[in-house]
């Protein structure tokens, strides 16, 4: 069995593929502040959802803004795990918008899932999971309710400014002038479907696309960017584990490359 | 698992360049003291004709990168901006004001002539403005008009500029009682000729494999180039550059053992965080050509030597219509076989980073070459995410293994 595991700014993900790189089992819980807690209990987790022990997995890869803090054999990008993952679950896609907590991305691979160019965002938290995690705090719904909330909008309202700090001071000001609530997430999610639409332009939209990351799960979001971009994109069935899928499926190379090297 | 650290060598003359910068400063301070004017001037301004004139030239620019690589700027960032001067203005202008708000307690001595010519940015003119109005010294700007084809090096725009050289001369000569001297001029522009000469051969060395002048070298090499062009100083220090260089290439010894990936930086360094070079070596990728390096030097007729140094300050690369600076980049990276396009994008300097997408799409389409684009500011530490760029980095060198 192989491992990968995405230590992520917002939620570490740890996934179990057999040797085929079929998923046995995934779990994903808060990254907080200490990265190598957060791996292990993902590591723990998955383990007994799995039914598996330790001893089982021959190799583990770390990905994600903590990898290096992450126990494992090797590391690798987020920008190549994500592309290995996509291609396995989606191989037409030739396109991949990725938001996750602290980093948004836009990568374009080829037929055979090797990445061509990237984009990311620049060291601003707007058009990140953050900025959305910072606005549901702020206007006191959870994150997942953001989903079912815009869906009851009919007026989406503006925001102009690009900066989280002055969004929040915006979406209060908003709040306080009567806005309803729903329109103010509606208007959250353009904001950052927005940001994301002009840097992944850089590199462009080939088809098929697919949205992935913690923040392909809320669907307001994915509605938004899809409206901006004029795309019906695809989803993967758990859009925020396809890195740490990437990941183990680099366990699989790698443990043969090691073994091949083995015996040369 | 991390890559192995690979083993990465700084020249032996790269080493000397700390020295040969304080040399430099106490060199300007004891002719100041013995009454000398020193003039502050925007880089790519004349100082072939300081030199000339006997003025000594500091470049505030030059200062700023030295606080940043040294670690001392926020103080100076942080005194310009309470008093008033906003954190999204260039960092090398909010650290000379700053320097100047809080007394100019440095290494830089205080000028008695403030000299900038309008060639590669849009902020020199309020910035040498603002210098003038917080110490009342006398100031000179000089405009130099967008150069949109090679043409404009030999027409009206020559003449404009020539003419304006001509004030420069007369200014000091009048502030200072100083008598300019055009046999003096002339063995300047030779020594500054050579100086550029004997770079621009170095800089060509690049092109052989392993690569035997890095990132390193090249961004602290540039040094003499920036204020001592003309002087005999910066004439020994090139002579000795090149003749360590061609000695690696006769031994094919490379600035790192296993050179898998040579690339391209554009954009001024991150003098605060100039181990990010050394960081890319690490993971094998060596930087062979970078606009920045080859800008400093300039191929000085003697027979002309206004015209000539009109010329000089006119050609400066940020004055030049984009479509030639296509042209050059494009050729350079055949050129010097780059495999990968680092562009830096700076926060300070607008004037270079705006044309960074049509950099990126030329890359992309024409040449195809992978290019990684990031953001920073070349001397403001707090604009800097160190993990963020190391982890765009790390995926940029994954790409690159894979093409």
């Amino acid at each position: 069995m192989y491992l990968g595991i995405d230590a992520g700014a917002s939620a570490t993900k740890a996934l179990i593929v057999d040797r085929k790189g079929k998923v046995v089992s995934y779990a994903i819980v808060p990254s907080g502040i200490n990265f190598k807690v957060s791996s292990q209990k993902a590591l723990e987790k998955v383990l007994k959802s799995s039914g598996l022990s330790l001893k089982e997995i021959c190799y583990a890869v770390s990905t994600g803004y903590g990898r290096a803090l992450v126990k494992a054999e090797a590391h690798s990008s987020e920008i190549i795990c994500v592309s290995r993952g996509i291609h396995k679950l989606l191989p037409s896609v030739r396109t991949i918008i990725d938001v996750g907590g602290q980093d948004s991305k836009a990568i374009r691979i080829n037929e055979h899932g090797r990445v061509l160019n990237f984009a990311m965002n620049d060291k601003c938290a707007a058009g990140t999971g953050r900025f959305l995690e910072v606005m549901s705090n702020l206007i006191g719904k959870p994150i997942n309710e953001l989903s079912r909330l815009h869906h009851k909008s009919s007026k989406p309202i503006r925001i102009s400014s690009t900066c989280t700090v002055f969004a929040e001071s915006e979406v209060i000001s908003h709040i306080s002038q009567g806005s309803k609530i729903e329109d103010v997430i509606a208007g959250l999610h353009q904001a950052i479907a927005g940001r994301i639409f002009n840097m992944s332009s850089r590199i462009g939209f080939e088809k098929d696309v697919a949205f992935t990351g913690g923040v392909a799960k809320n669907e307001g979001f994915v509605a938004a960017l899809s409206k901006k971009t004029g795309l019906t994109p695809l989803l993967p069935e758990e859009p925020q584990t396809v890195c740490a899928l990437g990941a183990a499926l680099a366990a699989i190379r790698k443990y043969e490359e090691s073994i091949s090297h083995a015996h040369l | 698992m991390s890559l192995p650290r690979k083993r990465s060598r700084i020249l032996q003359t790269t080493r000397k360049i700390g020295e040969l910068i304080m040399t430099y400063f106490s060199k300007v301070s004891d002719a100041k003291s013995k009454g000398k004017p020193v003039a502050w001037v925007t880089v790519f301004t004349p100082v072939e004709l300081l030199y000339a004139l006997d003025i000594y030239p500091v470049a505030p620019e030059h200062f700023g990168a030295l606080c940043s690589a040294r670690g001392f700027i926020v103080d100076y960032l942080e005194e310009a901006e309470r008093c008033g001067y906003s954190e999204s203005l260039c960092s090398y202008s909010r650290c000379s004001l700053g320097y100047v708000l809080s007394g100019m307690n440095g290494i830089m001595p205080p000028p008695d002539i403030l000299i900038t010519f309008r060639n590669s940015c849009d902020v020199y003119v309020k910035w040498w403005q603002s210098l003038h109005m917080h110490l009342g010294t006398p100031l000179f700007v000089g405009e130099t008009p967008y150069v949109l084809a090679p043409e404009d090096l030999d027409n009206y725009v020559l003449d404009y500029v020539v003419k304006q050289l001509e004030q420069l001369i007369e200014m000091a000569e009048e502030r200072f009682g100083l008598r300019f001297d055009m046999e003096k001029l002339v063995e300047v522009l030779k020594l500054s000729d050579k100086a550029s000469e004997l770079w621009f051969e170095t800089l060509k060395l690049r092109r052989f494999r392993p690569c035997p002048l890095g990132g390193r070298d090249s961004a602290s090499d540039i040094f003499p180039l920036v204020v001592m062009q003309g002087t005999e100083e910066a004439v020994s220090f090139y002579e000795e550059l090149l003749r360590e260089v061609k000695g690696r290439v006769g031994r094919e010894e490379g600035v790192i053992e296993d050179e898998k990936f040579r690339l391209l930086f554009d954009g001024i360094w991150i003098w605060h965080a100039f181990d990010l070079i050394k960081y890319f070596e690490d993971k094998g990728a060596v930087f062979v050509y970078e606009p920045y390096s080859e800008a400093w030097a300039y191929r000085l007729d003697a027979s002309e030597p206004l015209e000539s140094i009109a010329r000089k300050i006119l050609s400066m690369g940020l004055n030049v219509d984009i479509d030639i600076r296509i042209e050059r980049f494009l050729e350079n990276i055949k050129e010097y076989q780059i495999d990968g396009a680092v562009l830096f994008s700076n926060r300070s300097c607008k004037t270079w980073s705006a044309t960074q997408l049509v950099t990126a799409d030329i890359l992309n389409k024409k040449v195809n070459v992978p290019y990684l684009l990031f953001e920073a500011d070349m001397a403001d530490p707090r604009q800097y995410s160190e993990a963020q760029i190391k982890n765009r980095i790390d995926a940029f060198i994954e790409v690159l293994s894979e093409s």
